[in-house]
């Protein structure tokens, strides 16, 4: 309970090791809030988390990289200092910082202040603090927030890159695109209820379908149920939809089938559904 | 600890409006005490009734009394380096940084609780050297650590100052606010109601929180005027009250930074 709304309830997952693990959900659905309280800067009205089988301590956190909401520094220091007080928190040598900051991209700028940095920049700076002590588990929140094009790919390309070495993420964010690529786990949220959970591929089905039209469409239905290989069949009282697995409509035989069967069609369409589209139907 | 210190010293090392303030009021430790030995050395000298009721406050060992109660009106100033070192981490949000970076709760707000000792042994140390140079100024020959108490006081009241800062800041988590209440509860709020307390309730007022420390360094001037009309002063209960009182600024600042959403 987070004053009179409950911005959490009853949301329970666990995240494998080494997977990118993504929450998904739209604007003001608890993404934040939940990582908020097992970084223990909110306090739940009840409920419990544990890291790696563990009760989470401070001591956890020194090792895991985390970037919650905001990036939050000292405006009057440059990049480097604030790194530096980040380090020292986290019981890790400076060697890493200029390492970190070359990650990023900004190691140039590692003098000037905090306050003269874009917004791009300090998003940029707090992914470096993040990856200060090469921590086994990193948390992001909505990680590309305020980058341009370039910066976003970077970016995308940084975790994987983490990933690929062996590192937990997990990430939150409310860009389905954006967790399609890059995660390997997805858990949606709305409103503070957790929806579904589970590996990308899994939760975020791609299908394909194929709208079919004839003249006489009883007949076609009949002749379409003749015929196997799709998911589903609807029927919208102009055309008829068939579901199929991502990338695996027969348009050819499909042709083919109806042909033999005595039905000629008049509309055959391919149509991919979006993902945008799942991701309303998962939420709506 | 050292290293939790180290931290804040990293923090606060670049940070140019907690130095010029410091250094203003370090210097302001001198200048009032500098204010008040003008206005005592330009007394009428020579009439004697004067001379017999002022003394020379300047003098071992009533400087240690009169520097400590000189430089205790500028007490708001050590709250208002506090609240600055506070509000601060909550406008840059690094309060919760800090957490999510490792440090406990506990960890985060000890250091500002060992903040408010560092300061208040910065400012006491000032007063010292003020004290020792009027009085060495004024005559060398009579120097002596009697009286020496009140600089203890001073301490005491630096130390309840600045955790009161403490704990307003983390109530109130604006600078703006937190530094107006300050202010009118210090200067103005507490000795309203002191000044009602005790005239109706038999001097009880005195022991509020902040007023307590105050009365531990009383006028050191015109003594003999003043104790016809007050009722003599409990030290000991003033003490103990003063104590309890810095016990509880800190306890309610541990706790509700523990115990808060951040």
């Amino acid at each position: 309970m987070y004053g009179k709304i409950q911005a959490l309830n009853n949301v329970s997952f666990s995240i494998p090791p080494g997977s990118v693990f993504g929450i998904l959900g739209p604007n003001g659905s608890g993404k934040t809030t939940m990582l908020g309280i097992v970084m223990d800067v909110l306090k739940p009205t009840s409920g419990s988390y544990s890291f790696f089988g563990q009760p989470a301590t401070a001591e956890l956190r020194k090792n895991m990289g985390t970037l919650l909401e905001t990036p939050n520094f000292y405006h009057y220091l440059s990049g480097e200092r604030n790194l530096i007080i980040a380090a020292e928190i986290k019981g890790k040598g400076k060697d890493d910082i200029d390492n970190v900051l070359r990650r990023v991209n900004l190691f140039e700028r590692k003098d000037s202040r905090f306050s003269t940095y874009s917004l791009g920049m300090k998003q940029r700076l707090a992914i470096a603090s993040a990856l200060l002590g090469n921590p086994n588990v990193l948390v992001l929140d909505e990680p590309t927030n305020g980058l341009d094009p370039v910066g976003i790919a970077e970016i995308r390309d940084l975790i994987r890159a983490l990933s690929a070495e062996g590192k937990t993420i997990i990430m939150a964010s409310h860009l389905l695109d954006e967790v399609e690529k890059v995660c390997t786990h997805v858990a949606i949220l709305k409103k503070g209820n957790l929806l579904v959970d589970g590996a990308v591929d899994e939760v975020l089905v791609n299908e394909d379908i194929v709208e079919v039209g004839a003249m006489n469409l009883p007949q076609l239905i009949t002749v379409l149920q003749g015929m196997n290989g799709y998911t589903n069949m609807k029927n919208n009282g102009k055309l008829v939809q068939l579901f199929y697995a991502a990338t695996t409509a027969p348009l050819e035989s499909i042709n083919r089938h109806c042909f033999n069967q005595g039905v000629v069609l008049n509309h055959l369409q391919l149509k991919k559904k979006s993902l945008e589209a799942k991701f309303f139907e998962l939420t709506n | 600890m050292l290293q939790l210190l180290k931290i804040e010293w990293l923090k606060v090392k670049n940070y140019r409006t907690f130095w010029v303030l410091s250094i203003l009021y370090l210097v302001s430790i001198f200048g009032s005490n500098y204010i008040a030995w003008l206005v005592w050395d330009s007394r009428p000298k020579k009439n004697s009734d004067v001379n017999m009721l002022v003394g020379n406050p300047f003098k071992f060992p009533d400087v240690w009394h009169v520097v400590s109660y000189t430089s205790s009106f500028l007490m708001f100033m050590l709250g208002l380096l506090m609240i600055i070192s506070v509000t601060n981490e909550y406008s840059y949000k690094t309060h919760r940084q800090n957490i999510i970076d490792g440090w406990s709760r506990r960890q985060f707000v000890g250091v500002k609780v060992l903040l408010t000792f560092i300061i208040s042994i910065a400012a006491t140390i000032a007063v010292i050297l003020t004290a020792l140079a009027f009085g060495l100024f004024e005559d060398a020959s009579l120097f002596s650590f009697e009286k020496f108490e009140f600089i203890g006081y001073f301490f005491i009241q630096a130390l309840s100052y600045s955790a009161a800062a403490l704990l307003f800041s983390l109530l109130f988590k604006r600078s703006g606010i937190s530094i107006g209440v300050y202010f009118l509860y210090t200067l103005i709020l507490e000795n309203m109601l002191a000044g009602f307390l005790n005239r109706y309730f038999d001097n009880v007022g005195r022991y509020l929180p902040l007023e307590s420390t105050d009365n531990l360094i009383r006028i050191p001037v015109f003594k003999m005027i003043i104790n016809q009309f007050t009722a003599s002063y409990n030290t000991t209960l003033l003490l103990t009250m003063a104590l309890i009182y810095l016990a509880l600024y800190i306890f309610l600042s541990m706790r509700k930074f523990e115990t808060d959403d951040l």
